[in-house]
């Protein structure tokens, strides 16, 4: 099988070239069979590649250790579940794993386009197939996923115990999706600029990639933000590590086109800019994969060291060259209407909200790399941690989460002071108040009442959309009051869809602001029967369980929660062993509510005394975060389900021309 | 003629020619504030009498976690605690957060530290983002001129009827609702 494997990456590398320089070389010589061609090695890569994600697969359920990278990242007693996720537990398998993501997208791209955009497709299968051919370069030269050993080992070394996670079958997928998906509004991008169409085409064409690469690499961030919470035990879900940082910045950019695209759509601006945020996110996810690959940056989350580093930076300059290159040659058609009325209009609105997501994604760039500059440049070795990501970002954020309450609600071209004022005052007042009764209720820190009263704001102008639209709707059409709001979703599914988008994003951010700044800890050693007290919780101790399988022990300890003296249940936070690579890990238990997450994670048990020192948190808020993320993918399935007219342009486009005379 | 001849009488640069020179004028002294706001907000102040969680979150662990010391996850780390405890003895001795955190950058090195310090080269890690934030704040408010500039040069007729077409609140909602439900309804 491992043949098998390393001949379809062989044969899909050279496809891939194939392909992409016949697509280009038709493209240029006007050669249709030769981008009927390439179109045909796109999906033979895909192919292709599929059988070489099976064969990989294939081999981990067969244990055959023989195979150098199931003997490292499996073991006989790996359940099932795990050992399909080891598929991207490694170095080489997870580059194979981006390869197939790229494999799927470009697959699905070819289906989509094979009666549309028939001038740009050979660009964008080029742009398609020479990231996939880079990539698979990388397995056939560099790193191959199908080595075999010169011997058996009797057992494999099994995956990492903090790996072994039920978020490891769903948050690096999501995350690669996210980053994967990106390269399709590149290729779009480039594909624009190569033939000189840049009218809205492109853009309409990849609006829904767009959003899904932004929805994905929102997903992938919050739940490495969830994994993180719930397996490395110190009570947080981000650290501002480089790995964190490397998915964190594609989402910021990806983010300020969703916005800045609107303009152009709306106003014929802005279109040198939207091009710029397109390459830079993608140019972030291959910076993003270098970091995580190269090992220039310490971080728990990082693979093992390798020299793929220097293929990364090359293929990086090599994408940043073509495309600013392009970009360069086609800036005299790129000329955008550029008009404006006011400053205080949506327009600027969306200029300022772009200014922030970038100089937050500097921010992050500047951090991360700036350990590497301060070595390069003073030979000294330093940290750039949360404290110095936290000071800097967390005015930018306050910032744009109030230009979140602005935007939807100022408009178009021209605001005047009065539309402003009757836009405003009640946001304003709703934000106002909510800081008031903030300090009322003892949230003395300033930064809380300032986030806290900027939240309701941001989610009172979005309300307040809503039922001016749906009160509009019940007045003209005498509608009832949740069919006038179905649809008036239903008739604006990307505006009103981004408003529920906005309300996540308020979600996330007040969880973020209370379990950051309200939260508390404490470690203490609590004796079997005894209790202590934290926040409005007491918990007792009563006991540990001994459990053991042939792929770990575990210690599990009881604690009892009681609030108001009334026990609400139990919950078992453990010290496990995995036995295979003989790593102790900490698995922590939450009780979980609206208001708090009461967090506990077990430090040791000295069985003679029967005493256990135990790490309490109590996290305020924090499941606003995850509730936020819900909330996230309903505004963005409504932003990408289709209308109308989209469904009906897409039916009356499967009918064959002259059916309707052949009934 | 004097050189700070006032501005009044037909003298010097009209109104309509100053509006946009104070206009800039303002724009520049907004931004240097908000710029110098920016920086004093995130340069790290040292208080006088710091807490233990302070003093830990200012200080990597060197277990290799990647974390503060204060947020280290390993119960028993080599790390953590003997720095855990240093601290505490640090702050007994009734040293200042600065003094506390010289004392471990010159036990340490800088690495201990989880955030560059603000002197030499370090201190571009601090001023660099709100550089890059200022010189965008530059760029786009020299976009916006320039787009108004174009606007107002433009077809004064298309300016009125836009003006006169300016969406405020609930006309521009009851024609958007208007257009939509002209609309097949299904």
């Amino acid at each position: 099988m491992s043949e098998i494997g390393r001949l379809a990456v062989v044969l899909g590398f050279i496809v891939a070239i194939w392909g992409a320089a016949a697509s280009l070389l038709g493209a240029l010589r006007r050669d249709k069979s030769l981008v009927t061609s390439g179109t045909h090695a796109a999906y033979a890569f895909s192919a292709l590649t599929g059988i070489a994600v099976l064969a990989l697969l294939q081999l981990l359920l067969a244990r055959d250790f023989n195979v150098e990278y199931v003997a490292s990242y499996s073991s006989s007693t790996l359940p099932l579940w795990y050992t399909i996720a080891a598929l991207w537990g490694g170095m080489k398998g997870s580059l194979l794993w981006w390869t197939f993501i790229l494999a799927v997208c470009n697959t699905v791209v070819q289906v989509q386009n094979r009666r549309k955009n028939r001038d740009q497709m050979p660009y964008v299968t080029a742009t398609l197939l020479v990231t996939g051919a880079f990539f698979l370069s990388l397995l056939v030269f560099i790193t191959d996923p199908f080595e075999r050993l010169p011997f058996t080992p009797t057992e494999g070394s099994d995956l990492n115990p903090l790996l072994q996670n039920y978020w490891m079958t769903i948050h690096p997928p999501s995350l690669y999706i996210g980053f994967v998906s990106t390269t399709v509004p590149f290729a779009f991008a480039i594909a624009a600029l190569a033939t000189g169409k840049l009218g809205d085409a492109w853009i309409r064409t990849t609006r829904r990639w767009a959003l899904f690469s932004w929805f994905f690499l929102s997903l992938g961030n919050l739940f490495g933000a969830a994994w993180a919470y719930v397996v490395l035990g110190w009570g947080g879900y981000w650290a501002w590590d480089p790995v964190e940082n490397a998915a964190f910045m594609p989402w910021l950019t990806s983010s300020a086109y969703l916005h800045s695209v609107m303009i152009q759509e709306k106003k014929d601006m802005l279109k040198v800019w939207n091009m710029v945020l397109v390459i830079l996110t993608f140019a972030l996810t291959i910076f993003g994969t270098f970091l995580t690959r190269s090992g220039v940056i310490s971080s728990v989350h990082s693979f093992t060291q390798s020299g793929l580093g220097p293929f990364f930076l090359v293929f990086l300059g090599f994408v940043l060259v073509i495309s600013l290159a392009l970009l360069f040659w086609r800036l005299p058609l790129l000329k955008s209407k550029n008009e404006l009325e006011s400053v205080f209009s949506r327009e600027a609105t969306f200029l300022l909200n772009n200014l922030l997501f970038v100089a937050i994604a500097f921010t992050v760039f500047w951090g991360t790399v700036f350990p590497v500059l301060s070595e390069w440049v003073r030979g000294v070795k330093i940290t750039v941690g949360p404290p110095f990501f936290n000071q800097v970002n967390a005015p930018l954020g306050l910032a744009l989460m109030c230009l979140m309450g602005i935007g939807p609600i100022i408009a178009w071209r021209r605001a005047s002071w009065s539309s402003l004022k009757r836009a405003f005052a009640l946001p304003v007042f709703i934000g106002v108040a909510t800081g008031v009764v903030a300090l009322g209720f003892g949230a003395g820190n300033f930064y809380a009442i300032v986030a806290f009263s900027i939240a309701a704001f941001a989610l009172a102008t979005v309300f307040t959309e809503f039922w001016k639209g749906m009160r509009v709707r019940q007045t003209m059409m005498g509608e009832a009051p949740w069919v006038a709001l179905s649809r008036l979703i239903g008739k604006n599914r990307r505006r009103y869809g981004g408003y529920i988008v906005h309300v996540a994003m308020v979600m996330i951010f007040v969880g973020i602001v209370a379990s950051s700044i309200f939260k508390i800890e404490i470690q203490t050693g609590i004796e079997v029967g005894q209790s202590v007290e934290i926040g409005g919780y007491t918990v007792r101790f009563d006991g540990v369980e001994d459990e053991s399988s042939e792929h770990v022990e575990i210690r599990k300890a009881k604690l009892a929660v009681f609030e108001d003296g009334e026990q609400l249940g139990f919950v078992h936070p453990e010290k496990r062993f995995y036995k295979k690579p003989q790593q102790p890990t900490t698995e922590v238990a939450i009780w979980s509510t609206i208001g708090a997450d009461l967090y506990t994670v077990l430090g040791t048990y000295d069985t003679a005394s029967k005493v256990g020192v135990f790490q309490l948190f109590l996290n305020p808020m924090i499941s606003w975060m995850w509730i936020g993320g819900f909330v996230m993918f309903l505004g963005t399935v409504v932003c990408m389900w289709p209308s109308y007219t989209e469904r009906t342009a897409a039916a009356a486009a499967r009918i064959p021309a002259g059916s309707s005379t052949a009934s | 003629m004097s050189r700070s001849a006032p501005i009044v009488g037909g003298r010097g640069p009209g109104p309509a020619m100053l509006e946009p020179r104070r206009k800039r004028r303002a724009f520049t002294t907004a931004l240097c504030m908000s710029l110098l706001l920016g920086l004093l907000g995130a340069v790290p102040a040292h208080a006088e009498v710091p807490t233990q969680n302070e003093v830990e979150t200012a200080l990597t662990c060197q277990c290799g976690c990647g974390l503060t010391v204060h947020s280290c996850n390993h119960v028993n780390c080599g790390s953590a605690l003997p720095l855990k405890k240093e601290i505490g003895e640090q702050i007994v001795e009734g040293r200042s957060l600065s003094e506390i955190l010289s004392h471990f950058e010159n036990k340490y090195g800088e690495v201990v530290l989880s955030a560059p310090t603000t002197r030499g080269f370090n201190l571009a890690a601090w001023v660099m983002p709100f550089v890059v934030l200022g010189v965008g704040s530059l760029i786009v408010g020299v976009v916006l001129a320039r787009w108004r500039g174009a606007t107002n040069g433009g077809d004064r007729a298309n300016m009125s009827s836009a003006s006169s077409a300016e969406p405020s609140g609930d006309p521009e909602l009851r024609a958007r609702l208007e257009r939509e439900l002209r609309e097949r309804d299904t």
